[in-house]
């Protein structure tokens, strides 16, 4: 019998729906980033509004990434629907704390990918997702480094003011 | 009804209906319930993740006329399932066993590709 499904696609169903999940997660990292960008210019700090606002874009253009990539093996690339992202945050610092745990979950989510890569053999999509591997580095580095300004730095006096000016100046070189 | 030059193989078969594979159209039959409807492939899985999704619990639960039956309209078929809870239970009993014979063809294909010949 001739095989119809491999025709089709060459995505396994599970692989296809954790890349889904993703593409998922990384819309939300997107808007979460943005509803941060918001609160940061809302309390005046401007830098602060802009690091989040080009996170945002660059977490979409993850998604998108991952979108293509389903479509292009023949998959199905589900548009996800997004809630629960949060309009309001305690401080400045905890703004940061999460912009950190939230890429350190997603770190932990293409580890898994990864980890069902090899279980199912699809070395094509891990080859394909060591790019976002690699990129999480990146991420997880900027983020902590910018939580441990508030250390350095303080946020006494004009401490705040400060954190905010360096943050576009934080940048990660694998060199 | 499938066209004239539909090469019709069993996938699946169950006593409330049968799941078959055209190979010239590249496509699924579905009878059931008397009736004959073609899926194409991408829209057989569809159909059945969105079986697979009906909350067959919350049915039986629940005491009001509506959820006595389930309407399903698949995207590119003229058909209507108006399912009871029986029917819904056999039709994924017929999906799932349609499914599983699908990919299990797809493994025995791999691996035949993938075991050198031996002369």
């Amino acid at each position: 019998m001739k095989d119809l499904l491999r025709l089709k696609t060459s995505l396994n169903e599970e692989i296809e729906k954790l890349l889904n999940d993703q593409i998922k997660v990384e819309a939300h990292s997107s808007a979460i980033y943005l509803a941060m960008s918001s609160w940061c210019d809302n309390q005046g700090y401007d830098f602060s509004a802009g690091y989040f606002e080009k996170q945002s874009g660059e977490e979409r253009k993850h998604m998108l990434k991952l979108f293509k990539y389903i479509n292009d093996r023949g998959g199905k690339a589900i548009s996800p629907e997004i809630f629960n992202i949060p309009a309001d945050f305690e401080s400045f610092r905890s703004v940061f704390e999460q912009a950190l745990e939230q890429e350190m979950y997603v770190t932990q989510q293409f580890n898994n990918i990864a980890d069902q890569c090899f279980k199912q053999k699809d070395f094509v999509t891990f080859q394909f997702i060591q790019w976002f591997l690699q990129e999480q580095i990146e991420e997880e580095y900027v983020a902590r480094r910018i939580l441990e300004m508030f250390d350095v730095i303080g946020e006494e006096g004009t401490g705040r003011w400060e954190i905010d000016k360096h943050i576009p100046k934080v940048s990660y070189s694998a060199e | 009804m499938p066209c004239p030059f539909a090469k019709l193989e069993e996938v699946y078969q169950t006593q409330h209906g049968a799941v078959y594979q055209c190979s010239n159209q590249n496509c699924y039959w579905l009878d059931f319930a008397g009736d004959k409807t073609a899926f194409r492939v991408a829209d057989f899985l569809h159909f059945k993740k969105k079986v697979d999704s009906i909350d067959v619990a919350s049915l039986i639960i629940d005491s009001s006329r509506h959820a006595d039956y389930t309407i399903l309209m698949p995207f590119r078929s003229e058909r209507c399932f108006a399912l009871t809870l029986n029917d819904l239970l056999n039709l994924r009993e017929l999906l799932d066993g349609a499914r599983f014979m699908i990919e299990l063809n797809s493994v025995i294909k791999s691996c035949l590709k993938s075991t050198p010949s031996r002369a």
